[in-house]
């Protein structure tokens, strides 16, 4: 049994205005990936090649160790996937749909419905027509997590969800990897969402990934520092700045491979450093983004 | 185990269209039943039985087929263990099933009525089974077409097409002289023109179901 949930290799797929390029992406079992990207990255592109719904056109991608989309029964029975814009049978209850699912899945966990049902707030006999968004949202996810799937592919999950019913389905998230066997891979372009949960990110931008790698490295490698530039001094361009914005004697230089030799550096060229910063991950994405957008210009 | 999913997927597009079907019977049952009246009554009976027939027909590929894709329903579907070849077998499953309940039932009723209430004399029956299956193939291209074609355009223009070709494909067979011939005799009696034109009927649908899953397995994109 491989120890990867997801590997992506050199997967491409061309659509007549948008191109997926040689996508690699591996995600460990027992992790949770955060695929974030603008609108029209290729996010949902990514993952329905995962889920074998669209056959890409070269590379291999392989599903809890199953080749996709050749061997995507095998992989599904294992694999919980909800998207932002999946429904359910309006005019069926969603006790109808609990149902079906089980008549499907031998690992239906009837117990962990219900508590579900409670945590969620919802009714089972209630039409779907009558849910608010949230609680379609809630549905989709009770019907997933009941029977327990290895491996969760949520394709924008939390898109139009208020603060409160957010927060109910990250925690619902979070819960599912107190099982370690467990993995989820979780797109969004909400950025505090991915923070808060995930283990990996990985950022998709024009059908390309330009960047992937463990959450906690991640944010500690950007940093933003604040300088104080004496007139006639020029900044250099040091390894590891990926920008430098400058008005009079303020500079604001962006490192996407923070170390302290960098301050150093800019302090021996005559530069004052005034402060260094964390970035939050919506502000190391859109930079992250800015550059890859530059370096393909270039 | 998928041959149970497929048979889940059958049962789950039969509870989501009882209504329709049910309600296509109550018309066509009522239709058999005017055709008790005789006179002109019989006529309207007859053509309202076909119009039920064939308005099911067209009504079902938009209910069971293009409804999972207009209201994103598809990707709940295909995140279960099913391949998209899987999951056009349980669609044409379910789709025939739902028509040829009705058919079958409404055929069957026809047919009795012409055995115990003398409607029509019994040498009509050979026709009516061969009249009977113009619907059937109908609905079979319909149903194909809007399965393959996964627009609500490739169901209108399919229906067009089809609904408006029973007339030509019923006025040709009545012209063939051996099967005209027996309409009025007392008792059904089978020809070989009879059982070439029922087997060439029962051909095209083969095809036609053939030509579909060739043509749905070698999709790339599903969603």
């Amino acid at each position: 049994m491989t120890d990867l949930a997801i590997q992506l290799s050199g997967v491409s797929k061309k659509y007549r205005y948008f191109t997926l390029d040689k996508i690699d992406l591996e995600l460990p079992r027992g992790q949770i990936m955060g695929l974030i990207g603008a609108n029209g990255a290729g996010k949902s592109t990514t993952i329905r090649i995962l889920m074998g719904l669209v056959h890409q056109d070269s590379g291999e991608a392989r599903v809890l160790g199953h080749r996709m989309p050749a061997e995507q029964v095998a992989a599904k029975w294992d694999i919980g996937f909800a998207s932002e814009d999946m429904r359910l049978y309006d005019s069926m209850t969603l006790a109808w749909h609990m149902n079906f699912i089980r008549s499907i899945y031998s690992g239906w966990d009837a117990a962990h419905a219900q508590l579900l049902l409670k945590r969620f707030g919802l009714r089972a006999d209630q039409t779907i027509k009558g849910l608010s968004h949230g609680q379609r949202v809630k549905s989709a996810l009770l019907l997933v997590l009941a029977r327990k799937p290895k491996l969760l592919v949520l394709d924008e999950p939390t898109t139009g969800l208020d603060p409160v019913a957010r927060h109910e389905i990250l925690r619902e998230l979070t819960d599912v990897m107190a099982d370690e066997g467990r993995s989820i891979l979780f797109s969004s372009h909400n950025t505090q969402d991915v923070e808060q949960i995930s283990d990996r990110i990985t950022f998709i931008d024009r059908g390309r990934i330009i960047d992937s790698m463990d959450k906690e490295a991640y944010l500690d490698r950007w940093r933003r520092l604040r300088l104080e530039v004496p007139s006639g001094i020029d900044l250099p361009a040091l390894p590891g700045i990926i920008g430098v914005q400058q008005r009079g004697r303020l500079a604001v230089a962006t490192a996407n491979a923070f170390v302290p030799d960098l301050a150093n550096a800019y302090e021996r060229t005559g530069a004052r450093v005034q402060h260094i910063e964390h970035m939050t991950l919506e502000e190391i994405f859109v930079a992250n983004v800015e550059h890859s957008r530059e370096e393909v210009k270039a | 185990m998928n041959r149970s999913i497929i048979g889940q997927l059958v049962l789950k597009d039969w509870r989501l269209n009882r209504v329709l079907i049910s309600l296509t019977l109550a018309i066509g049952l009522v239709a058999l039943l005017v055709t008790q009246f005789g006179g002109l009554a019989r006529l309207i009976g007859i053509v309202w039985f076909f119009v039920a027939l064939c308005i099911l027909g067209s009504m079902l590929p938009g209910s069971v087929i293009l409804n999972e894709r207009k209201k994103q329903t598809l990707a709940f579907i295909m995140s279960l263990p099913v391949t998209s070849v899987q999951y056009s077998i349980a669609k044409m499953l379910s789709i025939w099933g739902l028509f040829l309940v009705p058919w079958l039932t409404l055929l069957i009723s026809a047919l009795v009525l012409i055995e115990t209430r003398h409607v029509v004399p019994q040498g009509a029956v050979p026709m009516v089974l061969i009249l009977a299956m113009l619907p059937l193939i109908g609905f079979c291209l319909i149903s194909s077409t809007t399965l393959v074609g996964e627009s609500e355009g490739w169901l209108v223009a399919a229906s067009i097409v089809v609904n408006s070709s029973y007339w030509l494909g019923w006025f040709l067979l009545a012209r063939i002289p051996s099967l005209s011939a027996n309409w009025n005799r007392p008792a059904a009696v089978w020809n070989s023109t009879e059982i070439i034109v029922l087997c060439s009927e029962l051909g095209a649908i083969a095809f036609i179901v053939a030509v579909t899953l060739f043509l749905q397995s070698r999709k790339r994109d599903f969603i």
